[in-house]
C-alpha cells in the first residue's frame, strides 16, 4: 500500500521543480490548478497520516494536515540550493552575475510556490505560527530563509569582495554595471528576516554583511585619495574635489544602495574628506577672504559646515577681517579728508555737511596750509564717511548671505565686527560719539531741501541703509541729540524736503529704539501743526479788529520747551518799534487763549523781510531776507544813515558778540560800510551804503556763520555729557533703590546693562557719579566693607 | 477582460476578470501564470451549480474593497466577531438548502474568497444559536454516538452554563 503522502508529494515535487528550474516554460492554468488542488485535497483529507509535529493537537479533534508537506518542501528547497551552490564558479563579475540571476529566478519562484501552497499557508502554517512555534514560516519566507542558510551565508564574503571591487572601479572613473550591485543590495535587504514575525523585515543582514564592509572600504579609499591629492594640489582644488566626491556618494546611495546607508556613508565620507583636513582647509580661509574668492568661500563653508565645530574658527577669522576692512575704509576716508583739508586750508574743518552754503561764503584766508595730522579732529564729510561704513557692511553682508547662507554665527560675527569699526575707528578716536554725530548730519543733509537726491524711493533706500549703521551705533543718545537739533532747525526754517521722508525716518527710529526715543521728535511735528491753526485764528482775529494796513504779514511757531532742543540767545534784544505792535498783539492774543503759559521769544531763530527802497542802483528796490536781529539793526537806519558801534549796541540791546556776528554779513555784502576802525572796535562807524548793488532782487543775509555751526556742535556734545551724567545718576539711584545694598562691581555691571541701549558709559564716569550721589546723600559707603554701597531712603 | 472558468463537470463560465479576482487563488494564479493563456481554468473541486452561485456572489461584490492581504486582525478582535452583521442581499443569497450552503462554504474555502467563507460560517453559526443538541443533530443529520453515561457526564460538567 502506498503512502498517500508519497504519491501526493511526487506530484507536487514535479510542479515545484518546474517552477524552480524551468520558470520560463511556465505552468498552464491546468497544471497550476492541479498543483493547488492536490495540496488542498491533501490538507483537507481526513485519512491522511496525522502529523507528528502537531501531535498534541490530535486529541482536540481538529487536525490540520500539512506538517509533512512543509517538511518535504523544506528539504526539497535545501536540496535545490545545495546543487545550485555546486554550479557556481568564477569570481567578481561572473560571480555577481550568477548570484543576481539566480536570486531573481529563485525569489520569483518563491512567490509562485507561496501562492501554490496558499492553502497550507492559510491553515497549517498560520496555526503553527499562532501557537508560537519557532522556525515555521510562511512558504515565501521559508524560501528566503533556505536561501540565506544554504547559499548566501556560504558565499556572501566573496560576493562582497566582488561588489567592493566594482564600486572601487566606479570611484576610479570606470563605467560599471550598476544593476549588479543594485540587485545584490536588494537581496541583502530582502534577507533581513525577523525570525519572530515574518511580516516584519529587518536590515540586520544588510547592515552586517553589506554596509559595514562597504563603509570600511570607503574610508580606506578616501583616506588615501585625499592624502595623495592634498600633497600635490592646492586647498581650493581639494575642496572642489571633496565637494564632488560627496555629491557622487550621495548619488551612489540613490542609485544602488539602501537609503538607510546614506547617513553612515555620508558621515564617514565627511569625516575622512573634511574633518581630518579641517585645519588645512581653515588655514586657507584668510587667503580667500583677502582675494574675495566668493565661490571658494562658499565651497569652504559648504564643506566645513558639515563637520562639527568646523566653522568656529572661520567665524573668528571673519570677524577680525571685517573689522580690519572697516578700519581701513575709515582710515582712507580720514586721510582723504585730511589731505583735502591741508590742500584747501584749515577752514575745511567747519565745512562738513553744510552743503547748501558753499556758494555763499569763501574760505577765510587764515591758518593757510597748516597740515593736519590724519586722525586728528578733521572734518569728515558725513556722506563719505557713512557710505564708507555702508560699503564694508554691504560687501560682507552679501558674502554672509551668499557664501555662508546667512548662517547665524556669521551674521553675529559680522555684527560684532561692524559694531567695533562703527564705534571705534580712526575718525572717532576722540570718542565713539563721532559716528552718531556724522550719521545724524548725513540724515539732515538728506532730509533737507536742496538735497541732491530727489527720488523718494532713493531717499527711502538711503534712510534704510542709515538704519543699518544706526543699529551698530553704541551712543544712540548722541544721535538722538543731533538728530532732534537738526530736525528742529529743518522745521523752524521750513527746510524739510518731505514730510513723508521725515515720518518714515521717525518710524524707523521708533521701531529700532522704542516709543520713548522718538516721542519728543513726534511732539515736534504736533507743535508744527498746532502752530498752523494758531496762526490762522490769529490772522482771522486781526482782520476783524484792525485795518488792513495796520497788520504785518506775520506768522509764528509756538513750541513746547520740553520737546524742542532750542537754546535761547544769551543776548538781550530790543524789539524794533515797527514790530512791537504785532509782538504785543500776539502776546495778548495768546495769553487770552492760554492764560498762565509763558512765551519765550526766540529772536535768534526768527527772520523777516525788509523792503529796501533807498538804493540808487535799483528803481524797484531790493528785498532783504534777514534775521530779526539784523532787522533790528537795519531798521535803525530809517532815522539816521550812520551810527557808531556804541550807538548800535544801545539801540538794539544786543550783546557785542551777537551784534558783531549779525553785522558780519551785512558788512561783507557792503550793505553797511565800516569806517574808523574794524568790526566791533570802540568808536567804529557804520554807514548805510546808498550805492548798494546786487544782481538779485531778493538777497538773503540770514546765514549762520560757520564758526557758529562749529560752536553749536561742540555745545551739543557738551550737553550730551551733562545729560549722560544725569542718566547715569538716575540709573544708579534706580538700581540702589531696589537692591538697597550692592557691591561696586555689580553696581557697575547693572548700570552698564541699563544704559546699553543708549550709550556705553565710561567706568570713570560712573565712579564720578557715585561720588556725586554720596555727596548728595543718596547713597553711602557701607562701613567696614570695602566696595559696598547702601541706599539712603 | 474575460476569463473562462471550467467547473468539475466541465461546464464553461465566461466571467469578467474583476469578478474572478474576488478569489485570491484565481487572482494569484492569473498574476503568476499570466493571462496570455486563453484556455479555460479548470476548477476540479467545484461543480457547475456551486460555481454559478459563487460567481453570482462575486458579481454582486465585485466593487467591494479587497480585504488587505493576510488581514487576520478582524478575527482575533472579539468585537469584530459577530454574526448579525449580514446585509440584506447576502442574507437572501445564502438562504439555501443546507446541502448547498455547505458546498458553498467548501468552495469559498477552496477558492480563497474570505468574505463568502465568512458569510457561510456566520449563517451556520446563526442556525445553531439557541438550539438544543437534539435539534442541531436533526438539522445537520448527525448521529448521536454518545452512550447515555457519557451524555450524563457532559451534562454535569456543563451544568453551570445550562441555567444561564
Amino acid at each position: 500500500m502506498t503512502d498517500p503522502l508519497d504519491t501526493t508529494w511526487a506530484t507536487i515535487q514535479t510542479g515545484v521543480d518546474v517552477i524552480l528550474n524551468d520558470f520560463e516554460a511556465g505552468l498552464t492554468y491546468e497544471k497550476y490548478m492541479a498543483l493547488y488542488t492536490t495540496i488542498y485535497n491533501y490538507c483537507t483529507s481526513l485519512k491522511g497520516n496525522p502529523s507528528s509535529i502537531s501531535g498534541s493537537l490530535q486529541q482536540k479533534g481538529a487536525n490540520l494536515m500539512g506538517a509533512d508537506l512543509y517538511k518535504k518542501l523544506k528539504d526539497h528547497l535545501k536540496g535545490h540550493l545545495i546543487s545550485l551552490m555546486k554550479e557556481h564558479d568564477g569570481n567578481n563579475d561572473a560571480l555577481l552575475q550568477f548570484y543576481t540571476v539566480q536570486w531573481e529566478k529563485y525569489t520569483r519562484a518563491g512567490t509562485y510556490i507561496h501562492h501554490v501552497f496558499k492553502y497550507l499557508n492559510r491553515h497549517w502554517v498560520k496555526r503553527e505560527i499562532d501557537e508560537g512555534h519557532k522556525h515555521i514560516y510562511d512558504i515565501n519566507t521559508l524560501a528566503l530563509v533556505s536561501w540565506r542558510d544554504h547559499l548566501f551565508m556560504l558565499i556572501q564574503a566573496k560576493i562582497m569582495d566582488a561588489v567592493l571591487l566594482l564600486i572601487e572601479r566606479q570611484r576610479n572613473g570606470e563605467t560599471i554595471e550598476q544593476s549588479l550591485i543594485k540587485n545584490v543590495v536588494d537581496s541583502f535587504v530582502a534577507l533581513g528576516l525577523d525570525e519572530n514575525d515574518s511580516t516584519k523585515a529587518t536590515l540586520d543582514v544588510y547592515k552586517l554583511y553589506f554596509e559595514q564592509p562597504f563603509i570600511a572600504a570607503t574610508e580606506l579609499y578616501y583616506k588615501s585619495e585625499s592624502e595623495t591629492f592634498l600633497s600635490d594640489n592646492s586647498i581650493t582644488d581639494y575642496m572642489k574635489k571633496a565637494e564632488k566626491r560627496l555629491e557622487e556618494e550621495d548619488v551612489r546611495v540613490q542609485l544602488f544602495l539602501h537609503e538607510s546607508s546614506k547617513k553612515p556613508l555620508i558621515s564617514k565620507c565627511e569625516a575622512v574628506l573634511i574633518k581630518s583636513h579641517t585645519l588645512a582647509i581653515q588655514d586657507e580661509f584668510q587667503q580667500l577672504l583677502n582675494q574675495d574668492q566668493v565661490e571658494d568661500l562658499k565651497r569652504m563653508y559648504g564643506l566645513l559646515s558639515r563637520v562639527p565645530e568646523g566653522l568656529d574658527k572661520l567665524r573668528v577669522i571673519f570677524e577680525t577681517h571685517v573689522r580690519r576692512q572697516g578700519d581701513a575704509a575709515v582710515e582712507k576716508v580720514a586721510e582723504a579728508a585730511a589731505n583735502a583739508a591741508s590742500a584747501e586750508g584749515g577752514d575745511a574743518a567747519a565745512g562738513g555737511g553744510e552743503g547748501g552754503d558753499e556758494e555763499e561764503e569763501k574760505p577765510k584766508p587764515k591758518k593757510k596750509g597748516k597740515p593736519t595730522a590724519p586722525g586728528a579732529d578733521v572734518a569728515v564729510d558725513p556722506k563719505v564717511y557713512v557710505e564708507a561704513l555702508l560699503e564694508v557692511h554691504k560687501k560682507y553682508n552679501e558674502l554672509v548671505m551668499n557664501a555662508f547662507r546667512g548662517e547665524s554665527g556669521f551674521v553675529s560675527s559680522l555684527d560684532k565686527a561692524c559694531k567695533e569699526f562703527v564705534n571705534r575707528n580712526k575718525v572717532c578716536n576722540v570718542g565713539s560719539s563721532k559716528s552718531p554725530e556724522l550719521l545724524a548730519k548725513f540724515c539732515d543733509s538728506l532730509l533737507r531741501k536742496s538735497s541732491k537726491v530727489a527720488e523718494d524711493r532713493e531717499v527711502e533706500e538711503i534712510l534704510n541703509s542709515i538704519m543699518t549703521v544706526f543699529k551698530y551705533v553704541e551712543d544712540k543718545d548722541v544721535f538722538q541729540k543731533f538728530y532732534s537739533k537738526m530736525l528742529a532747525k529743518r522745521l523752524v526754517n521750513s527746510t524739510s524736503a518731505s514730510d513723508d521722508a521725515e515720518a518714515s525716518m521717525i518710524s524707523k527710529l521708533k521701531e529700532a529704539c522704542g516709543f520713548e526715543y522718538t516721542s519728543k521728535l513726534q511732539r515736534m511735528f504736533t507743535d508744527m501743526s498746532l502752530s498752523k491753526d494758531l496762526n490762522d485764528s490769529f490772522r482771522e482775529q486781526m482782520e476783524k479788529t484792525h485795518e488792513k494796513d495796520d497788520v504785518l504779514d506775520f506768522s509764528i511757531y509756538v513750541l513746547n520747551t520740553a520737546c524742542w532742543p532750542l537754546q535761547a540767545s544769551a543776548s538781550g534784544f530790543n524789539v524794533p518799534e515797527d514790530l512791537v505792535k504785532t509782538y504785543e498783539r500776539f502776546q495778548g492774543f495768546y495769553q487770552q487763549k492760554h492764560s498762565g503759559r509763558k512765551l519765550n521769544w526766540h529772536f535768534l531763530l526768527s527772520k523777516g523781510e525788509l523792503k529796501a527802497n533807498y538804493c540808487k542802483a535799483s528803481k524797484t528796490g531790493y528785498t532783504y531776507q534777514l534775521s530779526t536781529f539784523q532787522m533790528g539793526i537795519l531798521l535803525q537806519y530809517n532815522t539816521a544813515l550812520k551810527y557808531s558801534w556804541e550807538d548800535l549796541l544801545g539801540a538794539t540791546g544786543l550783546n557785542p558778540e551777537t551784534l558783531a556776528s549779525q553785522m558780519a554779513m551785512l558788512a561783507k555784502a557792503k550793505v553797511l560800510l565800516i569806517s574808523d576802525g574794524t568790526m566791533g572796535s570802540a568808536g567804529s562807524k557804520y554807514e548805510l551804503n546808498l550805492n548798494f548793488k546786487s544782481p538779485r532782487v531778493r538777497i538773503n543775509f540770514n546765514i549762520p556763520g560757520k564758526t557758529e555751526a562749529k560752536a553749536e556742535t561742540e555745545e551739543t556734545h557738551k550737553t550730551i555729557e551733562e545729560d549722560r551724567k544725569l542718566l547715569i545718576q538716575a540709573a544708579i539711584v534706580r538700581i540702589m533703590k531696589t537692591r538697597k545694598v550692592l557691591k561696586n562691581q555689580i553696581l557697575m555691571t547693572e548700570v552698564l546693562n541699563q544704559l546699553a541701549s543708549r550709550f556705553k558709559p565710561k567706568v570713570s564716569d560712573i565712579k564720578k557719579c557715585i561720588e556725586i550721589l554720596i555727596d548728595k546723600e543718596y547713597i553711602e559707603r557701607k562701613e567696614g566693607e570695602a566696595d559696598m554701597f547702601s541706599y539712603l531712603a | 477582460m474575460v476569463v473562462t472558468l471550467q467547473s468539475s463537470d466541465s461546464q464553461l463560465f465566461k466571467v469578467d476578470r474583476t469578478v474572478v479576482e474576488r478569489s485570491v487563488l484565481l487572482k494569484n494564479m492569473l498574476e503568476d501564470v499570466g493571462d496570455a493563456d486563453e484556455l479555460p481554468i479548470p476548477l476540479p473541486n467545484v461543480n457547475a451549480a456551486i460555481l454559478k452561485k459563487v460567481i453570482e456572489y462575486c458579481e454582486h461584490h465585485k466593487s467591494d474593497p479587497l480585504p488587505a492581504a493576510e488581514e487576520d486582525k478582524d478575527s482575533t478582535d472579539p468585537s469584530k466577531r459577530r454574526s448579525d452583521d449580514i446585509d440584506e442581499w447576502d442574507a437572501s443569497f445564502i438562504k439555501v438548502e443546507n446541502e448547498l450552503l455547505f458546498e458553498i462554504i467548501l468552495a469559498a474555502n477552496y477558492l480563497d474568497i474570505k468574505a463568502l467563507l465568512d458569510l457561510g460560517c456566520k449563517t451556520v453559526a446563526n442556525m445553531i444559536k439557541g438550539k438544543k443538541a437534539e435539534e442541531i443533530r436533526e438539522m445537520f443529520n448527525i448521529e448521536n454516538d454518545f452512550t447515555p453515561e457519557e451524555e450524563e457526564q457532559i451534562r454535569r460538567e456543563n451544568e453551570w452554563a445550562a441555567d444561564a
